[in-house]
């Protein structure tokens, strides 16, 4: 049901009026409650000390870039983990006398939970934290704030230690062991080296241009081969079209030359003369002798000729151009058989190279890869060295006390008064929420008691008219009663009152 | 009254009463928003007629004949003839108003429901139910109250009926327990209507107690007679007004009985007690036309101390 304010004011104050005896009755409950809480609250004072935490892994900047730490947990939580441990409480608890009455495990137990709930451990800007704790007993409160700082500053002082000592050994260890692998790598690096003679840097380029050399070779030859070839060929059907020796120069041949020439003579001279002319018979008995002379050569020739053998008398020429083109020939044939050894020669050369080439490059791959595991050992184990000296300059800082990234920014101070709720606090907080509850009781009881306690609800949910709304009507008896109820509940309320505001001032005076 | 006058009065009374038997018989029940129309109560005029005849000529003759209807005059002739009024804080001391407490807003109140059911009647008289939603919601207090604002007025008279059976609250207003009631008039016919009508201390005010200390059966709210007796109640005095202080609204065949012989029903809920549930079922066993709205009583009220 929508209701406005001033509805709801009303409607609480008839409400408050028509359970008069229960509102006053919570007042003086929620009263005595809180001035019970108020006496029986204990005192406490707290203690407080802030210290700066420079805390960076020393793993950190000495592993720099060659190895990755792990993610460190937050470090509040971490900071809070070491001061609520049980190695500085137990101490605490140890040198805040609580064990002087020996208590069992058990209680202590009990005892380390309670400090633990009475600390806070906050964190305060980027580096500084800040130690809380509560206690009843000023003293206490101021030694065990202290006594938790200087603890957490030995303790995190001898934790960085450690951890710098510890860093220096790993990095000791995986320099020796680089080292190891290190010297390993050279062995097998010089093994393969002296297996291996030919592999060497660039003989990969080399033998490619012996190879490109060879081929070459090879091509060039194999051309001066063919054109050695083709003369050769030629220098053949040359030779087959020349006569072995020149017919002419035969002795026949220079007795028919001279029968022509004398039968020539005769001719002119039987144009002018007679054959019985002298000159003429003269010739023609020369010219019959030369006949009879030139038959008897080609007999004599004749007779020889199924020898096959060249009849070498003395009128043969040989032919000068057939004598040449034969030497030529044989010449080139020369030649060309030079070409030939000479291509297989390059041939061979050509293959060794190859073969040697195969095996050139299994070698390489294996050299890159030792090279390579070698180089990068090396530069490790570089990287080590220089990051050992560095961890051992750590070692002495600390021992030193030089590089201390722990320091009390404020020192330990405890509040002088106790800073619990105060008395007075209690007071009025009765006071108000005496007023308060109830009424805010009154108003759920409004909201969801299903009787009905506003008429204008019932119009409303009805959607019928409200005929009339009758207030109660007093009479004068239940008037009287009505004022002597109000009296006394006044006078409940005043006492009540008057009860806190007494216990305050006593309270104030420090009565108790 | 002298026994003369009881004789001719009862005389009377059992005549209407025939009448009224066979009025019923022949109309059935009255239309409710009859009164509401401004008419005059029609089936019942033709056996009224002869009295208004009577009481429009001079009033010496209605004494006589002891007829229903009579005039203002004569009204406050009977209050002079009331026994013994209440005092303002006897009256108060009973949860009783009374028209001098002006400060009062219970007072206030009241007489506005009156004008209310004044205007709604247009003047004339009429039944009006006053029915809780459940017991303990204070239905007594606001019928007596209701009769109370009615009869402030010198003109006008309440007669107040006590119907709730199980729980009768009417006869604590009056002196003797054992008067006659309605139990008592049903139970003996010898007994006539003015013999159960008892002044009750305050002006013009008469109240019909359940009578006896026996419990009565329901069932006689059904009965003719019942019937036959609001309508001769409402019939006798036209300027009465007839106040019901019905059984609670959970009590739905009584209710709804008395609601049918009724003119108005008004329904009490009172603070911190009635639910809307409760509320819910009384309305829906309730007409709407007669229902003039819901009585939200005992509202929380930080009274003036002085």
């Amino acid at each position: 049901m929508q209701m406005y304010p001033e509805q709801i004011a009303t409607a609480l104050i008839n409400e408050s009026f028509y359970s008069r005896r229960l509102v006053v009755g919570m007042f003086v409950i929620v009263n005595v409650v809180m001035l019970t809480a108020g006496l029986l609250w204990p005192k406490s004072y707290t203690g407080s000390t802030s210290i700066v935490v420079d805390e960076k892994s020393i793993m950190e900047p000495l592993m720099k870039g060659a190895a990755v730490a792990t993610e460190t947990a937050d470090r509040n939580r971490n900071v809070r983990e070491v001061i609520l441990g049980r190695r500085i409480l137990g101490q605490v608890l140890e040198r805040a006398g609580w064990l002087a009455d020996h208590p069992t495990v058990l209680e202590q137990e009990g005892l380390i939970e309670r400090i633990k709930a009475r600390t806070t451990v906050t964190a305060v800007g980027r580096d500084v934290i800040k130690i809380e704790y509560r206690d009843n007993n000023q003293e206490r409160t101021l030694f065990v704030t202290k006594t938790f700082a200087d603890l957490f500053i030995q303790e995190m002082v001898a934790e960085k230690e450690s951890e710098t000592r510890s860093a220096f050994d790993f990095i000791d260890k995986q320099a020796r062991e680089y080292q190891q692998k290190l010297t390993v790598a050279e062995e097998q690096l010089r093994q393969l080296r002296s297996s291996n003679l030919d592999s060497r840097p660039g003989s990969d380029t080399e033998l490619s241009a012996r190879l490109i050399a060879l081929n070459t070779r090879i091509e060039n030859t194999t051309m001066e081969l063919r054109e050695a070839e083709m003369k050769h060929a030629s220098l053949e059907r040359q030779v087959n079209g020349e006569a072995e020796v020149t017919v002419l120069a035969t002795r026949e041949g220079q007795f028919r030359a001279r029968i022509a020439e004398l039968q020539a003579k005769l001719d002119t001279l039987r144009l002018t003369f007679l054959d019985t002319h002298p000159d003429i018979v003269q010739l023609k008995y020369q010219i019959q002798d030369l006949r009879a002379e030139a038959n008897a050569q080609r007999e004599r020739r004749d007779k020889f000729k199924p020898s096959d053998r060249l009849e070498t008398d003395e009128m043969v020429v040989n032919n000068p151009v057939y004598q040449q083109l034969r030497r030529d020939l044989s010449q080139s044939q020369l030649t060309m058989d030079a070409l030939k050894a000479r291509i297989a020669e390059a041939r061979r050369l050509l293959q060794e190279e190859v073969d040697r080439g195969k095996g050139l490059h299994s070698g390489d791959a294996r050299l890159v890869e030792l090279t390579r595991d070698y180089q990068i050992n090396r530069e490790i184990y570089q990287d080590l060295l220089h990051r050992r000296e560095r961890a051992r300059v750590s070692i002495n800082m600390d021992s030193d006390r030089q590089g201390s990234s722990f320091r009390i920014l404020e020192p330990a101070k405890s509040s002088l008064s106790p800073n619990s709720p105060r008395f007075w606090q209690f007071m009025l907080g009765g006071a108000v929420l005496g007023v308060l509850i109830p009424l805010g009781l009154l108003f759920t009881r409004l909201q969801f008691d299903p009787r009905v306690r506003l008429a204008n609800a019932i119009s409303e949910e009805h959607k019928v008219p409200m005929a009339a709304i009758v207030p109660h009507l007093w009479s004068p008896g239940e008037l009287r009663g009505l004022r002597k109820e109000l009296a006394i509940l006044a006078l409940v309320v005043t006492a009540t009152l008057a009860l806190s505001a007494t216990l305050s001032v006593v309270r104030f005076l420090g009565v108790l | 009254m002298s026994k003369i006058e009881k004789a001719l009065k009862k005389a009377g009374e059992d005549r209407g009463n025939l009448q009224l038997v066979a009025a019923a018989a022949t109309r059935g029940r009255r239309a409710p928003w009859t009164a509401l129309l401004g008419q005059k109560i029609e089936p019942p005029r033709q056996q009224s007629e002869p009295p208004r005849q009577q009481s429009e000529p001079p009033r010496q003759q209605i004494k006589p004949l002891g007829q229903q209807i009579e005039p203002p005059e004569t009204i406050s002739r009977m209050a002079d003839n009331e026994h013994k009024l209440l005092s303002a804080d006897e009256l108060r001391e009973r949860g009783i108003i009374h028209p001098k407490q002006t400060r009062e807003p219970a007072v206030q109140v009241f007489r506005e429901l009156r004008t209310k059911i004044n205007q709604q009647s247009r003047g004339q008289n009429a039944v009006i139910l006053v029915a809780a939603v459940s017991r303990g919601n204070g239905a007594s207090f606001i019928a007596r109250n209701l009769a109370a604002a009615f009869a402030f007025d010198s003109a006008k008279t309440a007669l107040l009926v006590d119907c709730n059976l199980r729980n009768p609250s009417v006869h604590q207003l009056l002196p003797g327990a054992s008067l006659p009631g309605l139990a008592d008039y049903f139970e003996n016919p010898e007994i006539a209507v003015s013999k159960i009508i008892h002044p009750v201390g305050i002006a013009r005010l008469r109240a019909i107690t359940t009578g006896g200390l026996r419990e009565i059966p329901a069932e006689y709210f059904v009965s003719m007679k019942m019937r036959r007796l609001i309508e001769s109640l409402r019939e006798r005095y036209r300027e009465r007004f007839i106040v019901l202080d019905g059984p609670p609204m959970s009590d739905i065949a009584d209710a709804r009985i008395l609601s049918e012989l009724s003119d108005y029903v008004l329904i009490v809920a009172r603070h911190g007690r009635a639910t809307n549930a409760q509320i819910e079922s009384g309305l829906s066993a309730i007409s709407s036309r007669k229902l003039l709205g819901i009585v939200f009583n005992d509202e929380p009220r930080i009274p003036s101390l002085r």
